[in-house]
């Protein structure tokens, strides 16, 4: 880092943007967090080095861009670099093999069909939550960061150093997967999965 | 049972050409990915096709629950506390 860049922000201009763009963050990067490792202390422990590592990397943050997208890559980061590795979680299916297998078409579509709107309305909070962390974590991670986070498709490929594409289908075949655990939800709990109106 | 649809569901094509590209364009524009021509690309895909009408509508469906239903892990109370305090013993 060049000494300009090292000097971009005065001292009370890092606090202000640690206090006034970082730490609103809190609430998501942990929640992010406990959603990644199902687990209180390691997610505590992402969140703090999350912000320790924005903090002493600030001024790579350019003032005005989207703050949470920039701390949701550096936890993002910190997770596959030293907490999937030492993960308390059995090994997951490998993404690669996931993916591959999930990319044919014809898989694509079958047993969602029968899932109906009005049932996955009436599923409870717990069911939802279940199905999806019962995904594989980089499936899981494109659903929370779309539809929990409500990051664009833009932003997402940056926070995974993926292409757009990519971002586009992984998110297609992670809701094709947790589809089919919300349906094995619907038909254990007697929800109609058949057209019946 | 809501049955918006059913009184219009027979000029609707029972089969989809494409489902596969279909569904993900309606995944794209239900992420607001499309702008002003995902809208009428919807608009026409709705009224005439019925496994486009289904998917929407359920996908629409999860997209809601997993936003209010999911439940929220309540931030301990100290985090934000012991981030300010490493950051000043960092200094």
């Amino acid at each position: 880092m060049s000494d300009s860049q090292r000097r971009k922000y005065t001292q009370e201009e890092k606090n202000s943007i640690f206090d006034g763009e970082f730490m609103p963050h809190i609430d998501s990067m942990y929640n992010f967090a406990f959603r990644l490792t199902f687990d209180e202390d390691d997610a505590k422990d992402l969140v703090q080095d999350t912000y320790l590592k924005a903090y002493r990397f600030i001024n790579s943050f350019e003032q005005g861009t989207n703050a949470k997208a920039w701390l949701f890559r550096i936890l993002k980061n910190s997770f596959i670099n030293e907490y999937r590795k030492k993960s308390k979680q059995p090994a997951k299916v490998d993404y690669q093999e996931v993916e591959t297998y999930y990319n044919s078409d014809d898989v694509d579509f079958q047993g969602t069909t029968d899932l109906r709107a009005d049932s996955v309305k009436d599923m409870l909070g717990d069911e939802i939550s279940n199905a999806l962390n019962a995904l594989a974590v980089d499936f899981r991670t494109v659903i929370i960061l779309a539809d929990l986070e409500g990051f664009t498709y833009e932003e997402m490929a940056k926070i995974l150093d993926i292409p757009i594409g990519t971002v586009r289908s992984r998110l297609h075949r992670a809701r094709n997967l947790l589809k089919d655990k919300l349906r094995g939800y619907a038909q254990s709990m007697g929800y109609k999965t058949d057209e019946e109106d | 049972m809501e049955n918006n649809g059913k009184e219009t569901s027979e000029e609707r094509k029972v089969s989809c050409g494409d489902v596969s590209k279909c569904f993900q364009l309606l995944e794209s524009i239900l992420d607001g990915e499309m702008g002003e021509e995902g809208k009428e690309v919807l608009k026409e895909k709705l009224d005439k096709c019925q496994p486009c009408f289904e998917h929407f509508h359920l996908e629409q469906a999860i997209r809601e629950v997993l936003k209010t239903k999911c439940t929220k892990q309540p931030v301990p109370t100290q985090l934000a506390d012991s981030i300010r305090q490493m950051i000043h013993e960092s200094k």
